[in-house]
């Protein structure tokens, strides 16, 4: 049981095994910066909000009690951060076209300029949704998250969430339909 | 089930996260019904299609990154503790001093209670010798006092200078300076009121030699009748003989008041 050992881990890390961090870091930066990145539409402001997730694990960790999942948890401190990153750097500047590409090199570059096409309508079409929408839509989609564990993260009704992520999926198809046929034409 | 339900359970649908029951149930209501079917199978594509966005790779700079900070918030917890082993080392110091036995131990509080009775009293005692700090600082004021009683007492509007008159009563031993500017108010202050309260201010500072003689040379100047009586009557209560002629001079002036005359002739006679 990995999420077990995930709060194992911290409970060490808040009683003094700081060290112990380590190994929370292997295993969650990768879908942490993943989270900003779908987020913010940018590498390196998402590798900032890694660094001050871990940062504030360290900071905030007497305050870890153990009862919920560490996911939860940690996923709580991620959306403050990108929070107060959010208000810092003002909306204008996150997903700026001009600005760096967001995106990494394809690990594998495909041939295949359809799919590339695909892959960046729907990056766009991410992008364009509302903050709300687009949170709960990463958590349930790509951070794997349960309705139970958004809910309890965000402090709403589980009802909300699922009301949430299917407008956010309704929204997101109506978006990218759009970029198709403009695309198209 | 209904399409509204169908809708409703569609994002449990979507993660399979409904029971077998419910899920047949909405198959079921999938098949009877177009509509959802549409909206099913176009959210489920858009919802696969997500799955397809690669997974991001963060630079090789962010895992130093992270140690580096690791470490550092390492070595500042372990220095963190030397704050009590310094308060350790003076409680450590402090046992040394303190004596162990009981009589020791009373014989210092008594000896630290007689310590800080010396100490209290010597405090509240009363200044021998201030400070030459403080004495020039005195000295500073008393000077500034006069300067502003001078000015005063030069002042065009009367009340200023009656106020000027009352500051030189308020000091204590006003200097020459001061008392020739009392003086000269009294001889020529063109205010009878002004004339009368330096006679009164006067009145204070007689055991002067200046201020007597300057009383007695002022009768023969006073032209009003106001002051003259009031500098008799000082000069009677001062017992100065030597102004006996100074009074028979002011009774040969001419255009005398009566009164005036009648409180000189009174006055002599009480000096006799």
């Amino acid at each position: 049981m990995t999420e077990l050992a995930d709060n194992l881990i911290m409970l060490k890390v808040r009683d003094g095994e700081v060290g112990k961090l380590g190994i929370l870091f292997e295993r969650h930066h990768v879908p942490l910066f993943n989270y900003f990145v779908k987020l913010t539409g940018r590498r390196d402001a998402s590798e900032d909000l890694v660094q001050e997730v871990f940062l504030r694990m360290l900071k905030y960790r007497q305050g870890y009690r153990g009862e919920s999942q560490f996911t939860v948890w940690m996923y709580r401190i991620a959306r403050n951060a990108w929070v107060d990153h959010f208000k810092k750097a003002k909306r204008e500047v996150l997903f700026n076209e001009d600005d760096e590409e967001p995106v990494s090199e394809d690990p594998n570059p495909s041939d295949d300029l359809e799919e590339k096409q695909e892959i960046n309508q729907l990056r766009t079409a991410l992008a364009k949704l509302s903050p709300e929408k687009r949170e709960v839509l990463v958590l349930s989609r790509y951070q794997e998250m349960k309705y139970e564990e958004i809910a309890e993260l965000l402090g709403c009704a589980v009802g909300t969430v699922k009301a949430r992520v299917h407008r956010a999926i309704k929204d997101l198809k109506d978006m990218y339909l759009e970029l198709s046929q403009e695309n198209a034409i | 089930m209904t399409c509204k339900q169908v809708t409703e359970s569609f994002p449990d649908y979507l993660l399979g996260s409904v029971d077998e029951a419910a899920k047949s149930e909405i198959e079921a209501h999938l098949i009877s019904c177009a509509s959802c079917k549409e909206e099913v199978e176009s959210l489920r594509t858009i919802w696969t299609k997500l799955g397809t966005l690669p997974v991001e790779q963060p630079s090789e700079a962010l895992r130093p990154r992270f140690y580096a900070m690791l470490a550092a918030y390492q070595q500042r917890l372990q220095h963190a503790p030397a704050t009590p082993r310094l308060r350790d080392v003076v409680n450590g110091w402090l046992e040394r001093w303190w004596p162990r036995q009981p009589a020791f131990q009373f014989a210092f509080a008594l000896l630290l209670l007689i310590v800080g009775l010396f100490a209290g009293q010597r405090l509240n005692a009363p200044v021998a010798h201030e400070s030459t700090e403080i004495t020039a600082l005195r000295n500073e004021v008393l000077n500034m006092r006069e300067m502003v009683t001078l000015t005063l007492l030069r002042q065009q509007s009367p009340s200023e200078r009656l106020q000027g008159v009352s500051w030189v009563q308020r000091s204590d031993r006003p200097n020459e300076e001061l008392l020739s500017a009392l003086l000269h108010t009294l001889n020529y202050d063109p205010n009878v009121n002004v004339r009368l309260a330096a006679v009164d201010a006067l009145y204070f500072f007689v055991n002067q030699p200046s201020v007597r003689q300057g009383l007695i040379q002022s009768l023969s100047r006073q032209t009003s009748p106001l002051v003259q009586i009031a500098l008799i009557d000082l000069i009677v209560e001062l017992r100065e003989k030597r102004a006996t002629a100074a009074l028979k001079e002011l009774m040969a002036t001419e255009k005398i008041n009566n009164e005036v005359k009648l409180r000189a002739e009174w006055g002599i006679q009480q000096l006799l």
